[in-house]
């Protein structure tokens, strides 16, 4: 039972992401045969071109247009149609009113738990509640040996990125 | 710190000379407002920070309760904690929670404790972007940006002597904690320094990049924030105190370039995700309980 809101929400979240998404450039980008920077490259979008967002891999958006179809870097685009995007209240009610008239809707159905301002402002601490944070902690061990399983999460040695400014930029 | 001991020392010195009782109150004043000031002026120890944390944590899970689902509330915190060992504080007492709330958000408090909504964790789409979301709020923790906003709460007189005084406090003085608290409560609304969200998120591809994730779950999730009616009451709180999503994702763009390019093939882990997310029923053999 617990289960149903963040199942009714999930559903919700994937649905957009299962269809297609639209996207823009915002500003003139190549578009790659393969997403990878020294493939070949198969036409350039335009700023502003709209375009449909197939999946994502890495950096990389494959993405179809009339302009081009391939791959682009995913941070030459931008997600929605551009100006006119969504309307209404996509957030909090909808998804409220979804896990509402859901079969069960227990959970949720007491009303919106925001967090919002009013909520910060009259709020006073739980400490039973954070008691029962700590029960759900993981330890060292635990956490390494959830990495070790599959999918492998091999730790890997990177540096930190330059502040703006402090080194080249690409 | 020298000066001061200094002063201190003169202050006694000038007491003994005088030696008068009607001295007495003043110079009690004058030495625990020395006292104070030289407090101020000390680090925050770790089991100081840890204080401060945990007292923040408990504002939040009161302003809105854990989320009852033990399976998610484990996988988050097997998540969170491993990417916190790929981070320069690995040894904090870490602990992550999803709050049951509909809004989009997630925060940190000083000390290692990181929180998600449960309405944002419901938008994204894989472990590599859940991974972005707590490295980004993990870094908040490893450069401690909340006890810089305390300390300079522009509210609030003397952040600094608050933090040191709740930090120094025996037993439990409510007064004290009273003023930390609200303090805590405009940072919350306030949020923090704007350069301090843009180094969290430029070190948050990295942690996520550390921890073997694909370093590109935070700016997925910047463009799918990117991507709602601005005017959503869901994002009200996220976007009155971080940087509009288009200008995070414009920053990141210029430091990243191609540099995490050769990490970028590392799992997206988006099928443990889905999983997680959709709990035992969606499974095909499952029986209902758990």
């Amino acid at each position: 039972m617990k289960l149903r809101p963040i199942l009714l929400l999930l559903v919700l979240a994937f649905v957009p992401a299962v269809a297609q998404e639209t996207g823009f450039a915002v500003r003139q980008t190549e578009v790659k045969k393969e997403p990878y920077s020294d493939a070949a490259t198969i036409g350039t979008l335009p700023e502003k071109t709209q375009v449909k967002v197939v999946k994502r891999e890495g950096g990389w958006m494959q993405i179809e247009s009339p302009a081009a179809s391939g791959w682009v870097r995913m941070l030459a685009l931008r997600m929605g149609a551009g100006a006119e995007q969504g309307g209404g209240d996509s957030g909090v009610k909808s998804l409220f009113n979804v896990a509402r008239t859901g079969s069960s809707g227990t959970a949720v159905a007491t009303g919106v738990r925001g967090l919002d301002k009013e909520q910060i402002q009259n709020a006073r601490p739980n400490p039973v509640e954070l008691q029962k944070l700590a029960g759900f902690a993981a330890a060292k061990s635990d956490a390494e040996q959830f990495a070790a399983v599959d999918p492998q999460l091999k730790a890997q040695t990177v540096e930190y990125l330059p502040a703006p400014g402090a080194g080249a930029k690409q | 710190m020298r000066m001061r001991a200094l002063i201190t020392g003169c202050v006694l010195g000038a007491f003994s000379a005088a030696a008068g009782a009607q001295f007495n109150f003043n110079l009690n004043r004058l030495i625990d407002t020395t006292k104070n000031v030289g407090q101020a002026s000390t680090e925050i120890n770790e089991q100081q920070e840890a204080g401060i944390g945990k007292e923040y944590a408990a504002l939040l899970v009161g302003a809105a309760p854990l989320f009852e689902n033990a399976d998610v509330q484990r996988y988050v915190n097997r998540v969170g904690r491993w990417l916190s060992l790929n981070s320069e504080r690995p040894d904090l007492n870490w602990q992550f929670g999803v709050l049951d709330s509909d809004n989009l958000n997630a925060f940190a408090t000083p000390g290692g404790y990181v929180f998600v909504t449960k309405g944002l964790l419901a938008r994204l789409k894989s472990e590599a972007e859940l991974a972005g979301v707590l490295a980004h709020e993990i870094a908040h923790v490893v450069k401690k940006h909340h006890l810089a906003a305390l300390k300079k709460g522009a509210g609030m007189q003397a952040g600094a002597n608050i933090l040191s005084e709740f930090a120094a406090q025996r037993g439990r003085n409510q007064m004290i904690t009273d003023r930390l608290i609200s303090g805590m409560k405009e940072v919350m609304l306030r949020g923090l320094d704007k350069d301090d969200e843009y180094e969290a998120d430029r070190m948050a591809v990295v942690i996520a990049a550390r921890a073997g994730y694909d370093p590109y779950g935070l700016p997925a999730t910047l463009q799918m924030l990117q991507s709602m009616n601005p005017e959503d009451s869901g994002l009200s709180l996220l976007f009155a105190t971080h940087p509009a999503p288009n200008a995070r994702l414009d920053a990141l763009e210029s430091v990243m370039g191609t540099r995490l390019d050769r990490l970028a093939g590392q799992p997206q882990v988006m099928e443990r995700f889905a999983r997680m997310m959709l709990g035992p029923q969606a499974g095909p053999a499952t029986s209902q309980q758990k």
